[in-house]
């Protein structure tokens, strides 16, 4: 299981801004250690979220993406109150999940 | 007084009767400030926590302010880089068991963000309380500060997402700050090994005495072809001093002088032009008080005897060939360094 996520999300008529804070080393695979050992690569491969059973947003993430990567979208259709859920997979299998309330 | 040592409040008690006794000494000038007025001023908080306003808030409301005030600039999560380095990040767990940020000795955080440096919860709460919102500072009242300090040690797992930071549990904080271990004074720059050890400065400039070099060996320049890559230095240095810039412009062709290193007859002039003060008033392409001096030498090209009636011109000076605005006499400068300008400018003024 990953390290943590911040997440945020707030409403304004009627648009969910999301914001996520990801905890990621996203270790490319071509960068070379002090001995001249290759970094095994170790990225986020996949990004879901969720608005209670809706998928809202679907990525596919690679080894170009930052270190801790930010993440920015809006949907519409969610309300105050309500839980939005951001789950990742990364290319080692490992995964994680976390959720924000909508405010 | 944990942090800072006598001597300094000696030296700020010394330096308050030192102005009550400068009033005495001018009697009817200005008048000792109001407590209010002091007051005003005195808002800062110090290591100790002397200044340190009473109050409270949670990471909750910290988040809801720091989204609309701070986020603008810091991001939502304190993790932009846009208009300053990241306030939050680089810290661990194992950091805020310690003391002492990790990754400041592994170098493997990418910068060095605001909780992997600041020892004392003190200075984000004063520095927050007097600077920002960058855009309309002292504008947060002191439970605001409460809230958004609480959120960002949030934000940096130094506590947890129901904490209330108060006047009453913020040195128990301070216990808990990831780099409050990693403040040292113990070197040369102020003020070094806690005042009074004369601080000993970090860098060494001894004058030289005996067996000194008597000349400059360069050991190492730029390449020819990147000399220019600031444009021409020679152009750039301040007329102050003995020391000049190098013409670093592409040296003209056939010029071997110049290729060699050595200043070419056009950059010697130049550089006396400037000297001499004829380039306040005139330009090389541009007119500025006086004519430029690729028109002056497209007026005279070809003309017999223009070289010696220009140098008796700047000589004593006149009016009325290029207007009402009359050179003044050039008379500090030398005849034959005035031959030299005018052959240059007659030539069109090149730089090199
Ligand atoms: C308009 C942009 C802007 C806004 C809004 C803003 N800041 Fe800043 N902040 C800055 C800049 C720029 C600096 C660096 C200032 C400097 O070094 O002189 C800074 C520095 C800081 C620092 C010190 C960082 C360090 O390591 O020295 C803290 C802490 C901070 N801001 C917190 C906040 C908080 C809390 C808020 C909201 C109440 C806020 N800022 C709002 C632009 C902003
Ligand atoms: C205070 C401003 C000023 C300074 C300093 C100055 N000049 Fe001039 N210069 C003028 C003006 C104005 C004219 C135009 C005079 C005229 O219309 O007859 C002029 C004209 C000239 C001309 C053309 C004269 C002609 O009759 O066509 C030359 C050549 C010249 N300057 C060279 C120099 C040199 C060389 C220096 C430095 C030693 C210098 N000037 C310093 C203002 C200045």
């Amino acid at each position: 299981m990953g390290n943590p996520m911040r997440i945020r999300a707030a409403e304004k008529d009627g648009v969910t801004e999301v914001k996520v804070l990801m905890n990621h080393e996203m270790e490319t695979g071509q960068r070379k250690d002090s001995s001249g050992n290759l970094i095994p690569a170790h990225f986020i491969s996949e990004l879901t979220a969720k608005h209670g059973d809706k998928v809202v947003l679907q990525a596919e993430f690679g080894p170009s993406v930052s270190k801790n990567p930010f993440l920015s979208f809006k949907f519409k259709g969610g309300a105050k109150g309500d839980k939005v859920v951001v789950s990742w997979i990364d290319n080692k299998g490992d995964t994680r999940s976390d959720e924000a309330t909508i405010g | 007084m944990s942090r800072f040592s006598k001597t300094v409040v000696a030296a700020l008690l010394a330096g308050c009767a030192l102005g009550a006794h400068a009033l005495d000494r001018y009697p009817g000038l200005g008048r000792v400030a109001t407590a209010e007025e002091v007051k005003a001023w005195d808002i800062d908080v110090r290591p100790d926590f002397v200044g340190l306003p009473k109050g409270s808030g949670s990471v909750d409301d910290g988040a809801d302010i720091f989204e609309n005030k701070c986020a603008s600039c810091h991001g939502s999560f304190g993790e932009s880089n846009e208009v300053f380095t990241p306030l939050v990040g680089g810290t661990t767990k194992e950091d805020v068991q310690t003391g002492r940020v990790k990754a400041l000795v592994t170098g493997s955080f990418p910068q060095r963000t605001t909780f992997m440096k600041v020892p004392t919860i003190s200075t984000l709460f004063d520095y927050i309380q007097r600077a920002m919102p960058w855009t309309a500072p002292k504008s947060l009242k002191p439970d605001e500060v409460y809230a958004v300090l609480a959120y960002l040690l949030n934000l940096a797992e130094v506590v947890p997402a129901d904490f209330v930071l108060s006047d009453q549990n913020i040195r128990d904080v301070q216990n808990l700050m990831p780099n409050r271990n990693g403040m040292s004074t113990d070197h040369g720059m102020w003020p070094g090994r806690g005042m009074g050890n004369g601080g000993k400065p970090d860098v060494k400039n001894v004058a030289c005495m005996k067996d000194c070099k008597t000349e400059v060996k360069l050991t190492s320049s730029l390449p020819e072809y990147a000399q220019d890559a600031h444009g021409n230095l020679a152009d750039q240095n301040r007329l102050v001093g003995g020391v000049r810039g190098k013409q670093t412009v592409a040296p003209a062709e056939g010029d071997e002088k110049a290729i060699a290193g050595q200043p070419s007859t056009n950059a010697i002039a130049t550089a006396l032009a400037t000297e001499k003060g004829c380039m306040a008033c005139h330009g090389v392409a541009n007119k500025i008080v006086g004519p430029s001096y690729q028109d002056v030498a497209a007026k005279y090209k070809g003309q017999d005897g223009a070289e010696a009636r220009l140098v008796a011109k700047v000589k004593s000076g006149g009016q009325g060939v290029w207007g009402a605005i009359p050179m003044p006499a050039q008379s500090h400068v030398k005849d034959e360094e005035i031959s030299k300008l005018v052959q240059w400018i007659l030539s069109g003024a090149k730089a090199q």
